[in-house]
């Protein structure tokens, strides 16, 4: 029933051809405009200080065992006597990032570069390009696949394994990664898939919000706690001789 | 041009191996990148802050200085290349201008951590051990984990002759790198040097751990047999039998030195007990 489906070739050129190169360009100009629009993170220095120190103090117990055990009971103190390391008090973390502009316009410049030309695009080629069979993936597949290949036709009895204009775009979205660091290096901006992705990191952990040091602290507080010094060196010499 | 593109990917490789070859660098920089600066492409200016560096060690201030200049151009404000600046004054002597550039820079952007190590390095460099001592406490206070940091302040440590400090920078080391016999080896140094009986034999428990883990270690072997007969000497009120078996790891050590010695050796052998030496 497919195999007498002839499509034109005019539309090779005028819609298959037309949104990979649109879906590639858009993507290129979302990495310069990226690079124009970042603002270098700024780290605040109590933050760095923090993750520094739930590194050493992870480091002392994971390797208690290699020191004395007065210099680890120096250390265990040190770590978690009343205003120890770990038991200070700080200000509370700002929780509402509302109320803080440079966080909003992160988020801003964010949306511009992810989001809107995701919908601008996504909107224009559906609107011009709407209701093309573009491609056939040259292998038959299930009913299921319809909604995800054959976005924006609505015909029941077309064989699965074509692709509409419309899912031929969000193809190219998602696939063109390769192709990007091929161009433009490493680590670009352009691939909209990675972002997307990061955002829906972000919903969970509020944008690269540090959760409350205070949780972490608690845990290594705890663990450190019921840390036992067990020298393991004691029986070195017999193993030795 | 191929030879271009062969410098390039060997100043590459340096880069990413951490590789000063300061030398070379700078020779590769005059004869052949030099004439075509402007091929460079994108890595322009890492390239020449590599070469900037490594005129510095070279002491070709020239360069340095034009590295700099063309990279004001394209970074006015940046605190990377200020740093840099200030390590031409240094280079310079010119150390006052360099400590208030670098004061600039932390000013800015108090968590660059490289401008603050490059003050220690100032103190350093006048031997002003107990303000360099001062700054890189100051400095661990916020990057703890900072292991480089943690060894160069024992070895200041060690040059006051603050055993028990040093100790306690060394304890740090072995606490984030527990299988490196040198570490051992050196907190096993420090505990001897302090001395005392509880000392040495810690000391000695170090010296067998760090042997256990490079065999090769002739330091140790060394350390073991200073340390044993050390307690030997001191403890006065050993039973016999303690004494027995301290005589005893005195002959064992003396005999693995001997065999040591009188294996013999090839050239590289010789060149991995000594690298087995530094820290």
């Amino acid at each position: 029933m497919s195999a007498d489906l002839i499509v034109d070739p005019q539309i090779r050129f005028w819609v298959f051809l037309p949104i990979v190169i649109i879906t590639f360009l858009v993507g290129i100009l979302r990495h310069y405009a990226s690079i124009l629009l970042s603002s270098q993170k700024k780290i605040e220095l109590q933050q760095l200080a923090d993750s520094q120190l739930l590194l050493r103090a992870r480091a002392l117990r994971e390797n208690s065992g290699y020191i004395p055990k007065n210099a680890f009971l120096i250390r265990k103190q040190a770590f978690n006597k009343e205003d120890g390391y770990l038991m200070q008090k700080r200000p509370a973390v700002n929780q509402n990032m509302m109320t803080d502009p440079s966080m909003m316009t992160d988020m801003l410049k964010g949306n511009l570069t992810n989001v809107l030309p995701m919908i601008v695009i996504g909107g224009w080629i559906n609107w011009m390009f709407s209701g093309f069979i573009t491609t056939k993936v040259p292998f038959p597949l299930t009913l299921r696949f319809k909604s995800m290949l054959q976005r924006g036709i609505e015909l029941s009895h077309l064989d699965a394994s074509w692709v509409s204009s419309a899912s031929w775009y969000f193809l190219n979205v998602f696939g063109l990664r390769s192709i990007y660091t091929l161009v433009l290096g490493e680590n670009n901006a352009a691939d909209q898939s990675k972002q997307m992705q990061e955002q829906m990191q972000m919903t969970g952990a509020a944008s690269g919000m540090p959760a409350d040091p205070k949780v972490p602290f608690k845990a290594e507080w705890e663990a450190l706690e019921i840390t036992e010094h067990q020298l393991k060196l004691s029986d070195i010499e017999k193993d030795l001789l | 041009m191929t030879d271009f593109k062969k410098d390039l990917e060997k100043l590459k490789q340096y880069r990413e191996n951490n590789d000063r070859n300061s030398r070379e660098v700078v020779q590769i920089w005059i004869k052949s990148l030099q004439p075509h600066k402007d091929k460079l492409g994108k890595e322009k200016h890492v390239i020449l802050e590599q070469v900037c560096i490594a005129a510095l060690d070279t002491f070709n201030l020239n360069i340095a200085e034009s590295c700099i200049k063309e990279l004001y151009v394209e970074f006015p404000n940046s605190c990377r290349v200020q740093i840099l600046e200030s390590m031409l004054n240094e280079a310079n002597d010119n150390h006052s201008n360099a400590l208030i550039i670098l004061n600039n820079v932390i000013k800015q952007d108090p968590t660059n951590s490289s401008a603050r190590k490059r003050k220690i390095a100032i103190c350093k460099a006048f031997v002003k051990n107990s303000d360099a001592i001062k700054e890189l406490t100051d400095y661990l206070k916020v990057y703890m984990a900072d292991i480089e940091a943690w060894q160069e302040l024992s070895e200041l440590y060690i040059s006051e002759f603050d055993y028990g400090k040093a100790a306690f920078c060394v304890e740090e080391l072995i606490l984030h790198n527990p299988h490196n016999h040198l570490l051992h080896q050196r907190y096993a140094d420090i505990k001897y040097s302090q001395g005392g009986l509880e000392n040495i034999e810690i000391a000695r428990t170090y010296y067998y751990q760090s042997l256990k883990l490079n065999p090769r270690n002739m330091r140790a072997l060394y350390g073991i047999y200073l340390t044993t007969s050390a307690m030997l000497n001191t403890q006065k009120l050993v039973s016999g039998k303690k004494k027995d078996s301290a005589q005893k790891i005195l002959e064992w050590v003396l005999k693995e030195i001997k065999q040591k010695y009188s294996e013999k050796s090839a050239i590289e052998d010789i060149k991995q007990s000594l690298a087995a030496l530094e820290i």
